[in-house]
């Protein structure tokens, strides 16, 4: 069984999104209550979550957008930047949590006392752009997490696989002019879903060209054409870049069940993919894989997507 | 939706007198394939197009580059001499939709715009309507796409809006379409949010059939022999 850490925090809950939002503080618990029920707590590494040092942060966004968050939460803005980005007086603090807590789970694979990890955080971060909050998101976790590896280890290749059903626009942006950053992304096609980007010949621009893939999925699809298309996309995608680690944008919402999407993966189908990712850590990766939470919609399917996806981390 | 609001206003001219060669410079540096041909006084007289000058060249010219010799014996060809004489324009103050009919009626690839003096003010290209659909559709912002299943009756879209409205989600376009089965109407709301979980159920709640937009499409296909 491999070392694989948990990053769970009650405080995560205390990001409020207000009436008829999915992205609610109970999708936490029913990550927790999966993984408790099945056993599996006292074989993992419960990490906590720490704020983040705001130099992390400005690796990746604007330091007048994160003063401009930090002003919109403090005077009580009920929105930022969107209505879709619904919050309180605590959600500056819960995002810097996240991102805080997402870099300590990278800094424990990082220094090898754990072989990969799970980051159970809210609020999410792809869509979250340099300079401004985005579908839910206000911290892009991940693509911090990123610069913080290239910044404190010798690193020169950061590979980022993102599963959520939705575009990881602001990852992709980030890092399209970056050829040491690989951003490969599998999600419903731009034409029907948020955010209308991630189309197929969205593929890097100048040095980073080569170095961003989409696969966009048409509405219906599922595991049949998802394990084909990354067969035929991630695979050959990562074995010419070979990344030193790899980031995973882990989002549930393309489930079957989860009426966020079109897209109709089954809980069988998440198990397959996250396995595939785990295989191209082990050989590209030495294994090293930090997986941080993103979309994911269905209270009632969130605790088996979460017990499936951390047990083939420990390999269990 | 006007023409003016649309076109390129910085228009890259040419004159009956200059060579062919010349023409053909400026649209390789701009990257454009129609020159409107001006007299004194911005009078427009034709349009010349990336056509019209391979058409009057041999074919070598354009498989590899021409030495001195060869092009001195086409420098005396004038754009007058290849130039399409009284083209069709249209007036700043029409609209999109009359440009997308007329560019498709007459085959070209751009109009030249003329005020009501007949002086050249823009042109607008295909490139230009491109532009502006991908406005109206609203696709150059996030948001998602739904498709709607209605019945072809008074009032159906204006309690759709309403209650998307209510919801205080934003519009990016609303497209109408046909439905194999008889009098039912597929309605796409592009809406500007993630947040589509919500509005999807309370359409539901409402009567309305929501479909998998691919299922409409793959509806239509039979129909479309």
């Amino acid at each position: 069984m491999k070392k694989t850490g948990f990053l769970y925090d009650d405080r995560y809950q205390e990001h409020l999104t207000g009436n008829y939002h999915p992205e609610v503080p109970d999708r936490l618990p029913a990550v927790y209550k999966g993984i408790q029920e099945a056993g599996l707590l006292e074989h993992l590494t419960l990490i906590k979550a720490v704020p983040a040092d705001i130099k992390w942060v400005e690796t990746v966004h604007d330091p007048q957008y994160i003063k401009r968050f930090a002003k919109a939460c403090n005077s009580g803005n009920p929105i930022f930047d969107s209505p879709d980005n619904q919050m309180c007086t605590a959600t500056y603090q819960v995002a810097l949590l996240a991102v805080g807590g997402v870099l300590e789970a990278t800094r424990l694979v990082m220094e090898g006392e754990l072989d990969n990890a799970f980051c159970a955080v809210r609020p999410p971060g792809h869509h979250a752009e340099v300079s401004q909050a985005m579908g839910f998101c206000y911290f892009n976790n991940v693509a911090i997490a990123a610069r913080y590896i290239q910044q404190q280890w010798d690193i020169q290749r950061v590979g980022i696989v993102d599963f959520d059903v939705h575009h990881g626009n602001g990852t992709q942006h980030i890092f399209e002019r970056d050829p040491t950053v690989f951003y490969y992304s599998i999600h419903q096609h731009p034409t029907f879903a948020y955010p209308g980007t991630g189309r197929e010949f969205e593929t890097g621009k100048d040095a980073g060209h080569g170095y961003t893939k989409n696969s966009p999925m048409l509405p219906g699809h599922g595991d049949k054409e998802y394990q084909q298309i990354l067969q035929r996309d991630l695979v050959p995608a990562f074995a010419e870049f070979k990344p030193q680690v790899i980031l995973v944008s882990s989002g549930f919402d393309a489930h079957i069940e989860d009426n966020m999407s079109d897209i109709k993966l089954t809980t069988e189908g998440f198990t397959w993919i996250i396995k595939l990712i785990v295989e191209l850590a082990a050989e590209h990766a030495q294994g090293r894989l930090i997986s941080v939470l993103e979309g994911g919609y269905s209270i009632r399917r969130l605790p088996e997507l979460a017990r499936n996806h951390i047990k083939i981390l420990m390999d269990a | 939706m006007f023409i003016s609001n649309s076109m390129t206003r910085k228009v890259i001219t040419v004159k009956p007198d200059d060579s062919i060669f010349k023409a053909q410079e400026l649209m390789a540096e701009n990257k454009i394939r129609h020159l409107p041909v001006i007299e004194s006084g911005n009078r427009l007289v034709g349009v010349v197009t990336d056509r019209d000058i391979r058409s009057a060249l041999p074919y070598n010219f354009f498989k590899t580059a021409p030495s001195e010799e060869e092009k001195k014996n086409y420098s005396e060809l004038k754009i007058k001499d290849i130039m399409t004489k009284d083209p069709i324009t249209i007036s700043p103050a029409y609209t999109i939709q009359d440009a997308l009919l007329l560019i498709q009626d007459a085959r070209v690839g751009a109009l030249p715009v003329l005020n009501e003096d007949g002086t050249l003010t823009g042109i607008i290209s295909v490139r230009d309507l491109l532009r502006a659909f991908i406005n109206v559709l609203g696709i150059g912002q996030p948001g998602t796409l739904l498709c709607i299943l209605v019945e072809e009756k008074v009032g159906q879209l204006k309690k759709i809006v309403d209650a998307i409205t209510e919801e205080n989600i934003s519009f990016g376009s609303v497209l109408v379409a046909r439905y194999w089965e008889k009098d039912k109407r597929a309605v796409f709301p592009y809406l500007l949010t993630l947040n589509v979980a919500h509005i999807k159920e309370k359409l539901t709640r409402m009567g309305f059939t929501l479909l998998n937009p691919m299922e409409w499409y793959l509806d239509q296909l039979p129909k479309n022999e």
